[in-house]
């Protein structure tokens, strides 16, 4: 594996695309709000303020009929609430700010998202790399297991199995609260561990279906071949000459597959079977009843979802254009 | 002289317009094909023989485009049917192709004229069968040719169109649109000397060998009995032996039907072997041409000398061993210059070489000519140009 | 010919990995925390009782003759009884499966009737300006979570425009069909086509957005082989070159890679059933698995295994319809 020639067409194909340094812009912002949404948050996210509920973002004017008791009679009254600097994207129904939502949403989609993917990556590689690279009987039953696992929809095989084991969490204390360089932020970001877990269970497939059909590739060029007639373990080839030549096409494929395991993050948040409450998923689908008063509380976070993705599979389409020129389909006019 | 002439190319260029810049491809060629005979394009690869005969068909994309020139074909029907619509594309029997509609032209290819490629294995869809395919040209060659005197029927080609193949695919026997052109393609798949062809009809490219398909491809190409074959490196991807007999086989449809052959290769055997006049092509241009006897054994333009292998005066090279040494140029139109593109690789530049020469008339028969100074002139050794000019000057 | 013994080997195949989910479903109970029975029995229960019932479920036999058991009962088509519902579980599946099966091929009609066409005038008008609107619309399509796209379209076209219901779906397809040709009121598919309008574009947008990017590019890389220039040699009529000869070539990669999403077209309509209250299969199973309703869990994962299955036999047919140079041996 030749990484200066990689860096190079990396590069080379940044430079052409556009879409490739959109994508890098958007994912990097994602990132800096992740990392630092203590600093950016202008509200604890976790904060209540029920007098404050159901406001609308900056900008934006809500109307609407209250019964109220007024000098001891109920009367219906025009309520008009507008957006404040205060809570620039509104509040939800619990008076919470859903711009700071938004910040610390997006590190639960990225935990998740890097951590599915890795642990999925190295499990799945191992697995296909043995595979491929002893072939015979132990392919053949790595593999049937992979079809079964194949034959279940992700998102059904991970609502089941964390409906029936139940959201796991782990509070991950926050180093900028820990230092005390802000205060009035949550102590802790919390990482839905079972839903990490599972969603690197249903995904691994994937790898280990790219890392066998490398493996099975390589083990056949002469010079895996000749390290081996002189000795070398099959553990030292596995790691020297299989895996670096299948990271290419699995660094691609992982790009994708945090895209994948954000959206089915956002799903299972989404149907509440998370296991943290500050996801974008989950406020989706706070907002799902009070779509007729409060629209921003659903919109919000799906806007922040579309937006991470886009920028994954912009940068996903870059790696790929840059280290596999075969996909983009030029039609070279014929000079003879 | 010129009423047996059936495909006139006057001042054709083709240009590619590439992000690297102007690619000229094809540089106002000229030439001129007779009825009935095997003309011989030969050169080598990035010569521009390919794009000159995909000019010849219309088949240039984008970034490509035939920029200048006209390629008249006589068809003292055609023009007749096409005099009152287009009168600028008709000239006596003569119809410019470059100056009709697309429409008119799809009319024409398979039935004026038609083409066969380079590699078999690639030239077809592997996922229709042969004889899909092979009938596929017949009927749209029979939609064309139901009205021969009309140039309605020629142009209405698309009536093979989208709604008769979505027909066609809801029914049995969906490939082929008709039975005759299903018997058509076998009849054809046995003139090629295809064995087998009822069975071998119904299969797919992947289950025919390289020769076979060429066979196959020559049949498809011979479906609409066309006045003009053009074969570009018929044989290149083959085995030696297959080459032969593809090249038998041609010559055997050439004198069964009488029609004319344009053949492009970079194969001195093949053009031997098969043509009877001759074009050497350099960076987008016709440096030589000739009867095959003329241009062979008399080359007179350095560069074809050097393709034979056959400079007579080799220490007037000034000690140039390789006679043909460096590399066709780019045809970067910001690298071309306007001087004899052969020059910085010719054993014999000399000042003239510097402009760029028209055509002249070599020894020979009448029309054995070279674009070259020396076909009319002596070799002035006191003239040549010191052997560091090119590579200082162009620093290519 | 081909087909018929592709057709058993796949069958064959297929039979082995449901197998394969039937026992994985099974076991899964076992690795549930909580015993079944707590499940099962009411919360005041005599430990009599929860001996009793833990009897007649089967819950103290050796799990290879639960095992056993399962399986056989299974072949029966009996799933056992509903825990919630106190029906046969397959009785409660089946009944929910015409409205995910319709939602499903609503979906992809949706998504086959507006992908290929736009992938291919994407791929002939390349960097003109539909090129960018299909490219961006794809982008987009296939990076939005399809519950969020539903609520927005919720809120869009029925709260805020109030053109289509937003929940539910009153009337089956067949029911209505019966309506208009026994008594020629079409007035049931119209509010079967107005519950299912929503839902359907929700499900399908993810794959017309996928699908247009397979053909666009899949179309650019054909349309570089040499035979379609062979082709267009022949004189073929530009439309025929492309949607006969080069989109029929397009079709195989984008159907390998449809194949492979299948789960996911599976997995979108749980989700969009919860987002439209669409009263399937989906709905049933986050119910199910809320209540812990075992037989019910099991059934619906079942089902959704075999239908799984089912639909990539259905595919590889496609592929080998398309691809004449796959044996399968």
């Amino acid at each position: 594996m030749n990484w200066q020639r990689v860096w190079r067409s990396l590069r080379a194909e940044f430079g052409r695309s556009p879409m490739a340094k959109l994508g890098v812009v958007l994912i990097l912002a994602v990132f800096l709000m992740a990392i630092f949404a203590p600093f950016l948050a202008t509200t604890n996210p976790k904060a209540q303020d029920l007098s404050r509920a159901n406001e609308p973002p900056v900008g934006f004017t809500d109307i609407t009929e209250d019964t109220r008791l007024v000098d001891g009679e109920r009367q219906t009254v025009t309520v008009t609430t507008r957006g404040t600097l205060e809570y620039p994207l509104g509040t939800n129904q619990l008076g919470q700010d859903m711009y700071s939502r938004l910040l610390y949403g997006a590190r639960t989609s990225l935990l998740v998202g890097l951590l599915g993917t890795t642990i999925a990556a190295l499990a799945g590689v191992s697995v296909g790399m043995v595979a491929g690279y002893y072939g015979g009987r132990v392919d053949d039953g790595l593999m049937r297991f992979a079809d079964v696992m194949l034959a279940f929809p992700a998102l059904v095989l991970a609502i089941a199995l964390i409906g029936l084991l139940g959201p796991r969490a782990v509070d991950i204390p926050d180093p900028f609260v820990a230092a005390g360089l802000v205060s009035d932020m949550p102590e802790t970001t919390v990482l839905p561990v079972t839903v990490t877990f599972v969603v690197a269970l249903v995904n691994w497939v994937w790898f280990a279906r790219v890392a066998r059909g490398e493996a099975l590739s390589v083990r056949e060029k002469n010079y895996v071949k000749a390290s081996r007639s002189l000795g070398a373990s099959d553990w030292r080839l596995m790691l020297k000459h299989v895996l670096p030549n299948s990271l290419t096409p699995i660094l691609v494929l992982a790009t994708v597959q945090v895209a994948v395991i954000i959206l089915l993050e956002s799903a299972l948040s989404f149907l509440g079977f998370s296991g943290t409450t500050l996801s974008w998923g989950f406020d989706i689908s706070q907002g799902r009843d009070l779509l007729a008063t409060s629209w921003w509380i659903s919109t919000m976070p799906g806007l922040a979802i579309v937006v991470t993705v886009i920028g994954i599979n912009l940068v996903g389409d870059w790696l790929r254009d840059a280290l596999d020129p075969d996909i983009e389909g030029e039609s070279g006019g014929g000079m003879g | 002289m010129s009423d047996d002439v059936i495909l006139r190319v006057s001042d054709l260029s083709t240009r590619f317009f590439t992000t690297d810049g102007q690619v000229n491809a094809v540089e106002s060629l000229s030439l001129e094909i007779k009825a009935g005979e095997v003309f011989g394009i030969v050169g080598e690869s990035g010569s521009g023989k390919s794009v000159t005969a995909r000019s010849l068909i219309r088949l240039i994309e984008s970034p490509g485009r035939i920029t200048e020139g006209s390629i008249e074909y006589r068809d003292a029907d055609l023009a007749d049917d096409l005099r009152e619509d287009h009168p600028g594309a008709v000239d006596g029997e003569f119809v410019d192709l470059l100056a009709i509609p697309e429409q008119t032209h799809r009319g024409l290819r398979g039935t004026a004229f038609s083409m066969i490629f380079q590699d078999p294995e690639s030239s077809f869809n592997p996922s229709l069968t042969v004889g899909e395919q092979i009938a596929e040209a017949v009927e749209v060659q029979r939609r064309a040719s139901s009205n021969p005197r009309s140039t309605r029927a020629r142009t209405r080609s698309s009536a093979y169109s989208l709604r008769s193949y979505a027909a066609a695919a809801v029914l049995p026997g969906r490939g082929y649109v008709s039975a005759e052109s299903k018997d058509r393609a076998i009849e054809l798949l046995q003139q090629v000397g295809i064995p087998d062809p009822e069975q071998r009809v119904d299969e797919y490219p992947h289950e025919y060998s390289g020769g076979m398909l060429q066979r196959a491809m020559v049949a498809q190409a011979l479906a609409g009995e066309p006045d003009v074959l053009v074969a570009d490196e018929p044989t290149t991807a083959l085995d030696v032996t297959i080459q032969a007999q593809v090249l038998n086989l041609l010559r055997e449809i050439q004198a069964e039907t009488g029609m004319t052959i344009l053949l492009i290769t970079h194969n001195l055997g093949v053009i031997a072997r098969m043509c009877d006049r001759v074009g050497v092509m350099y960076a987008g241009e016709i440096v030589e041409r000739g009867s095959l006897g003329d241009v062979f054994d008399r080359p007179t333009h350095p560069y074809t000398q050097g393709l034979l292998g056959s400079i007579p005066d080799l220490d007037a090279a000034g000690g140039r061993l390789q006679p043909i040494g460096g590399n066709v140029p780019s045809l970067l139109d910001a690298e071309m210059g306007d001087r004899c593109y052969f020059a910085d690789r010719c054993p014999k530049a000399m000042e003239e070489c510097l402009h760029k020469p028209p055509d002249y008339p070599a020894a020979g028969t009448d029309d054995h000519e070279a674009k070259c100074y020396l076909a009319d002139h002596p070799y002035d050794k006191s003239q040549a140009l010191p052997e560091e000019y090119f590579e200082e000057g162009e620093g290519t | 010919m081909r087909l018929t013994r592709f057709l058993l080997r796949r069958t064959a195949q297929g039979i082995l990995v449901v197998w394969g989910v039937i026992t994985l479903v099974f076991l899964l109970r076992f690795i549930t925390p909580g015993s079944t029975i707590d499940f099962v029995a009411p919360l005041d229960a005599s430990p009599e009782l929860r001996q009793r019932l833990a009897e007649d479920l089967g819950l103290n036999k050796p799990i290879y003759v639960q095992y056993a058991d399962y399986i056989v009962n299974l072949l029966q088509l009996d799933m056992g009884n509903s825990l919630l519902k106190g029906r046969p579980a397959s009785d409660v599946i089946f009944a929910r499966l015409p409205a995910t099966l319709e939602l499903a091929i609503a979906a992809t009609i949706v998504a086959i009737l507006f992908s290929i066409p736009l992938g291919v005038i994407s791929a002939t008008r390349r960097h003109q300006p539909v090129d960018y609107g299909a490219t961006g619309f794809s982008l987009i399509g296939i990076s939005t979570p399809n519950f969020w796209l539903g609520i927005m379209l919720i809120l869009i076209v029925g709260v805020n425009l109030g053109w289509l219901p937003t929940s539910r779906r009153i009337i089956g397809f067949g029911p209505a069909l019966e309506l208009l040709v026994f008594e020629q009121r079409p007035v049931g598919l119209r509010v079967w086509f107005e519950h299912i309008l929503l839902p359907s574009i929700t499900l399908g947008t993810y794959f017309t957005a996928l699908i247009t990017r397979l053909t666009r590019n899949g179309m650019l890389e054909e349309l570089g082989e040499a035979y379609v220039e062979v082709t267009r040699a022949k004189g073929l009529p530009e439309t025929l070159v492309k949607y006969k000869h080069v989109l029929r070539n397009t079709m195989i990669p984008i159907i390998t890679v449809l194949g492979l999403q299948m789960g996911t077209l599976i997995g979108g309509a749980v989700i969009t059933e919860s987002v439209f209250n669409w009263p399937g299969l989906g709905t049933l199973i986050i119910d199910a698995i809320n209540s812990r309703d075992w037989p019910l869990i099991q059934g619906s994962l079942i089902v959704i295994g075999v239908g799984f299955v089912v639909i990539n036999i259905v595919v590889d047919a496609l592929y080998m319809y398309f691809n004449p140079q796959v044996t399968f041996e």
